[in-house]
């Protein structure tokens, strides 16, 4: 009887809990299983398990939409492929029609469905990277530091930027340097009567008959001595230059702060000649090495919905942005009087900020990392007694045409001008390198380059020779750098310890034809795929050598610079090899768009960013590649000025 | 190409005449502890980490045990054979990755746990590094729980082609899973970051009386910041504040300064002001052109910080993961390393690559000999130290996680059986190896990564 009723409860319990598990599958869980699971499992699992995992991909662990939803980008990829017959391969059996639109539009009904409600995506607080740090120094006062020489070094995130919240660490050897830096910092504007006038234009000294008075009152009281005066004076200094550091109006809490900590120094120092000053700058170094000088921080609220932030988070996401530094007196005015998140002021401020010599800084900062030169302004790895030419001021020369190639387009000319142009901004030293004659001075000056063999980045010293190997050039890395940095198309890494081709292409190099070279790299099956895209872009570029010369021969053997694409396409050195990039202009705007997106956001490009990167990049061709609106258009975009608390996240974990 | 055929018109002035590059210390000085106190000397830890693997026929001694013959690459450690351990057959099980071989065998070198496959947002190594854990027992006494350095800046950009930060390339050392430590590479800023106060004729820096209210503050200021903040902006707070306390524990704690002055013996002493000559000659003459003897510098960096008990923690990279440095100045070899790595058993790559293995133990040696040459108790430097040299890959070619190139040096406070080969069973956990450093440094951990004890053979 008694066993009985324990049966009975126990199942009525487990009954009971029946619904829960089943309550986990929605509707349209049920319908994902029924059509794209299964279809799934018809046509693609039988490479892409959890075993093969061919290309480094397994769909054979999607049950519910929301993993789905959380895969978004591979789907994506999968709709991709699918829709262009990529997959499946030739040697599995074909996707009947259809197949084909019932999976296609199973996943797309879904992913749109997630990208409805539009999410900013995650928004954490940025650490200034050292070259913001530099900037806001120098816009805040006035100064020179080269803090990328004396801040720890530091890896880069997402699309590769330095700006990117994932890896900007905060540990107590840069703190360390925080605080020296601060220091060294102030010294120099103390040391500097202008630019400590412009900071602290009024000062304090006691004078006698203040030292009889404080003389007089520690006669008779123990207490630390206080007036009014020096504290007045300090306030006007002190307050002003916090507001503009932190990128805000201080709370009066924080005002007092800082007030208590002037008082505390100045009461203590103030029978020294320079009291007040040791006051004053003691607080400016404690502003300095505070957390809302060294990180960007934003109000989190408490509410479940995306939120549009504040005026002066936005001058803050804009001007790191477009000067990689702080907002200036005019953009905080604004943020202050005005509405920042009209489509009008805003479009004044982008415009207004883009025509300032800071916007030189975006260039700086954006084009080398996008194109992945930064390093050469470090160092180089070329050989230096076979290219005993490649010399550091050539080498400086090669980064600053990057640099300026890039402002110069992106403010007045067409993005597509980045891929191929007739011109170019060259120095003597460099014209001379790429055989351009005529050019006289180290300033860098528009040059005519329609009889040359140069014209956008391809053509690029600081491209070629960062594509290239010590002593040669590499086809291979110069075909996955024009696959991921123009065409943003990433390449599976090699098959896992399979040696890489790179070597034995190495030795060959000098002594084989490039038809040869080629078949080497087909042989192995498992490589092919992946370098029949990759090497013909690359040997469209073999016309220049490992320091970005041009050149006709390997010594006495003729170079071909012929490729084949997959689809058929036929091209014949990096003029035609430019063409065939152009004809895909979506791609481009595409990837121009992403990697922006991502400087701009601090963050790697995800899923839920899918329509703001198909907007910009709709924009971008609309606008026919035009630089300044596709500026405006990225700062109006919904992530840049909206985020979203993650204080939500949390409940709903917890309650899962 | 080397500091010695340059005029130094310093070291002219400085009346100490133009004696060769590497000051070799002939006579064997007494060391800060022996000057301090009678008390037992403290265990120190390096560890000296070489990307691209090595020429794997080239590294394996003749014999096993004591009577041991250095191979090739390890000749350069003849002086101080009687104080190596050379231990074949190690893995790092959890490096293997099917995505990468490189960044999944340089980032957990130390930690022996997998690592996140990311580009940036979920950085994770997996656990802690074996040097943060013993600077946590036992760097607590000195005025800098430990030090990282390298030759090289950190690579920047992202590899997309295998889906990883190249963050993962520059760091061994990781003081959480989530937060790597940052190297130095420039060695006046790491000497100067130590001894900028000690060095014979250099004006020490002002005092700063202040700093501490100013620490205190902003201290005050992040803790209440931190109630309006996100989950993970509070996270990137409480770095902040791990930050912040650890510059002021320095500064709270006289007793550590006035140890560590009374630490900097005459010996010492003459040895920084002829570092302080060295690191500006190869300011002037050779950075960017002599890697070598940045290297050295850097090295003895690590040896003054050992000798003067500034530190007893180090790690130093010769390079980033995938490193192509360009070996050329080494007689006999053409191009860079990884390219070098990756020698498709050709002859003429393989003696390339064996040579440029052999440079990084000649440095190796350098710093062993540094170590043993200087006195302390009734032994040197080096018996009280445990020097780990190894890769993360055992042949460039094949990326092979197997049977890792692995030599420690130092006899660890006497309480390591040194001077031998042995090769274990293929698979023996690497971390075995650190466990064994942990005991002989009396840190009592239940387990460290994939660990399944230390190996007793070792252990006095």
């Amino acid at each position: 009887m008694r066993s009985n009723f324990l049966i009975r409860t126990a199942s009525m319990i487990l009954l009971g809990l029946l619904p829960v598990f089943i309550s986990a599958d929605t509707k349209d869980d049920l319908e994902f299983r029924r059509t794209v699971r299964s279809l799934l499992r018809k046509h693609c699992t039988s490479c892409h398990n959890e075993a093969d995992k061919k290309a480094g991909v397994n769909l054979d662990r999607f049950d519910f939409v929301v993993h789905v939803i959380r895969s978004g980008e591979l789907f994506q990829k999968v709709v991709e492929v699918v829709e262009k017959n990529k997959m499946p391969p030739p040697t599995n059996p074909p996707m009947s029609q259809a197949d084909k639109d019932t999976m296609l539009a199973g996943i797309l009904k879904i992913l749109e469905k997630a990208l409805a409600k539009p999410d900013p995506g995650p928004t954490i607080m940025r650490r200034l990277s050292h070259r913001e740090y530099r900037y806001t120094i120098k816009d805040l006062l006035g100064v020179e530091f080269d803090a990328l020489k004396y801040f720890p070094a530091e890896a880069s995130g997402g699309e590769g930027f330095d700006n990117q919240t994932g890896v900007l660490y905060m540990t107590p050897l840069l703190m360390e340097r925080y605080y020296l830096a601060a220091d060294s910092v102030l010294t120099q504007v103390r040391n500097n009567p202008a630019l400590w006038q412009q900071l602290a234009p009024r000062s304090y000294r006691a004078g006698p008959l203040r030292h009889f008075t404080n003389w007089w009152k520690g006669k008779i009281s123990d207490r630390k001595v206080y007036w009014r005066k020096p504290v007045n004076i300090a306030e006007d200094i002190i307050l002003p230059f916090a507001n503009k550091a932190y990128r805000r109006f201080l709370s009066i809490d924080e005002e007092q702060e800082l007030m208590s900590l002037f008082e505390n120094i100045y009461f203590e120092e103030w029978r020294k000649k320079d009291g007040f000053e040791i006051a004053i700058l003691t607080v400016f170094k404690k502003i300095m090495v505070s957390p809302s000088f060294l990180f960007r921080m934003e109000a989190n609220l408490p509410i479940n919905d995306p939120y549009p932030v504040n005026n002066f988070e936005l001058a803050s996401r804009m001007s790191y942005l477009l000067w990689s530094s702080m907002p200036d007196q005019h953009l905080l005015d604004a943020a202050y009087r005005e509405n920042l998140h009209d489509p009008k002021v805003l479009r004044r401020e982008v415009l207004r900020m883009i025509k300032d010599t800071k916007f030189d800084r975006f260039s700086e900062n954006f084009a080398p990392q996008w194109l992945g030169v930064q390093d050469l302004i470090f160092s180089s790895k070329t050989d230096q007694e076979k290219f005993p030419e490649f010399t550091t001021s050539l080498r400086m020369a090669m980064y600053t045409e990057v640099v300026e190639y890039f402002r110069y387009i992106f403010t007045q000319g067409n993005l597509l001008q980045l891929i191929d142009s007739d011109f170019g901004l060259l120095n003597k030293e460099l014209a001379t390198h790429y055989g351009v004659s005529g050019i006289e001075g180290t300033d860098f000056q528009k040059v005519d380059l329609k009889e040359s063999n140069r014209g956008g980045v391809l053509g690029m010293g600081a491209v070629l020779v960062s594509t290239s190997l010590p002593e040669r050039t590499s086809p291979v890395l110069r075909g996955q750098w024009v696959m991921e940095q123009i065409l943003g198309e990433s390449v599976p890494p090699p098959p896992p310890d399979v040696p890489e081709l790179e070597a034995a292409k190495d030795q060959v190099h000098d002594e084989l034809d490039l038809r040869s070279l080629l078949e080497l790299h087909r042989q192995p099956s498992s490589c092919m795929p992946c370098h029949k895209k990759m090497d013909p872009l690359g040997f469209g570029l073999e016309n220049y050598d490992a320091i970005g010369r041009w050149r006709e021969f390997y010594g006495t053997v003729p170079i071909d610079s012929r490729g084949e694409l997959e689809d058929g396409v036929v091209f014949n050195g990096p003029e035609e090899l430019k063409e065939v990039l152009l004809s895909d202009k979506e791609k481009f705007a595409e990837n121009f768009s992403r990697k922006l997106l991502s400087y701009a956001l601090g963050r790697g490009v995800e899923f839920l960013d899918s329509h703001t990167i198909r907007d910009l990049t709709n924009q971008l061709i609309e606008n026919n590649f035009n630089g300044p609106e596709l500026m405006v258009a990225l700062v109006n975009s919904y992530p840049f000025r909206h985020r979203r608390s993650d204080l939500a996240d949390r409940y709903k974990d917890n309650k899962l | 190409m080397t500091l010695s055929n340059q005029f130094s018109r310093r070291r002219m002035l400085k009346g100490l005449g133009a004696c060769v590059a590497l000051p070799f210390l002939e006579s064997v000085y007494p060391n800060a502890w022996q000057a301090k106190s009678s008390s037992q000397a403290p265990q120190r830890f390096a560890c000296l980490w070489m990307p691209n693997g090595v020429h794997p026929e080239k590294w394996n001694p003749a014999k096993l045990s004591s009577d041991f013959e250095l191979s090739p690459i390890l000749s350069p450690l003849k002086q101080v054979k009687n104080k190596i351990l050379v231990l074949g057959g190690l893995m790092n099980k959890n490096s293997i990755s099917r995505f990468d071989g490189h960044y999944t065998k340089t980032a957990n070198f130390l930690t022996s746990m997998p690592i996140e496959r990311t580009v940036d947002a979920k950085v994770n190594s997996g656990g802690i590094s074996l040097d943060q854990l013993m600077a946590n027992h036992i760097g607590k006494d000195t005025m800098f729980p430990s030090l990282q350095y390298g030759l090289d800046r950190i690579k920047s950009g992202v590899d997309k082609a295998v889906g990883f930060t190249r963050l993962y390339g520059g760091t061994i050392s990781w003081q959480s899973p989530t937060q790597p430590c940052p190297r130095e590479i420039d060695p006046r800023m790491a000497f100067d970051r130590l001894f900028r106060n000690h060095i014979p004729g250099k004006k020490p820096l002002p005092p700063d009386p202040h700093k501490k209210s100013v620490l205190d503050l902003v201290m005050e200021d992040a803790k209440s910041l931190e109630k309006q903040l996100g989950i993970e902006d509070q996270n990137k707070l409480g770095e902040y504040l791990d930050a912040v306390r650890a510059v002021e524990k320095r500064l709270d704690n006289p007793k550590n300064l006035a140890d560590f002055e009374a630490q900097i013996t005459p010996d010492i002493r003459k040895e920084l002001e002829r570092m302080d000559i060295r690191i500006d000659e190869w300011a002037e003459y050779a950075e960017g052109v002599d890697i070598t003897e940045k290297a050295r510098l850097m090295i003895d960096i690590m040896v003054l910080a050992f000798w003067s008990d500034a530190s007893r923690i180090a790690t130093f990279m010769y390079g980033n993961s995938v490193s192509n440095r360009n070996f050329s100045f080494l007689d006999g070899v053409h191009g860079g390393h990884h390219a070098i790595s990756h020698h498709k058993n050709d002859p003429r790559q393989m003696d390339q690559y064996e040579i440029i293995g052999r440079w990084h133990i000649e440095q190796y040696a350098y710093m062993l000999e540094r170590l043993n040459s200087i006195k302390e108790g009734s032994g040197t430097l080096l018996d009280n130290s445990m020097i780990l040299f190894g890769s993360g890959l055992r042949d460039g070619n094949r990326h092979s996680p197997y049977d890792l190139p692995i030599v420690l040096g130092g006899l660890g406070g006497h309480k390591l059986v040194s001077g031998q080969n042995l090769y274990f069973d293929q698979e023996t956990p690497l971390a075995n190896l650190y466990m064994t450093m942990l005991t002989a440094m009396d840190i009592e951990v239940d387990t460290f990564a994939d660990s399944t004890g230390p190996f007793c053979e070792l252990l006095t």
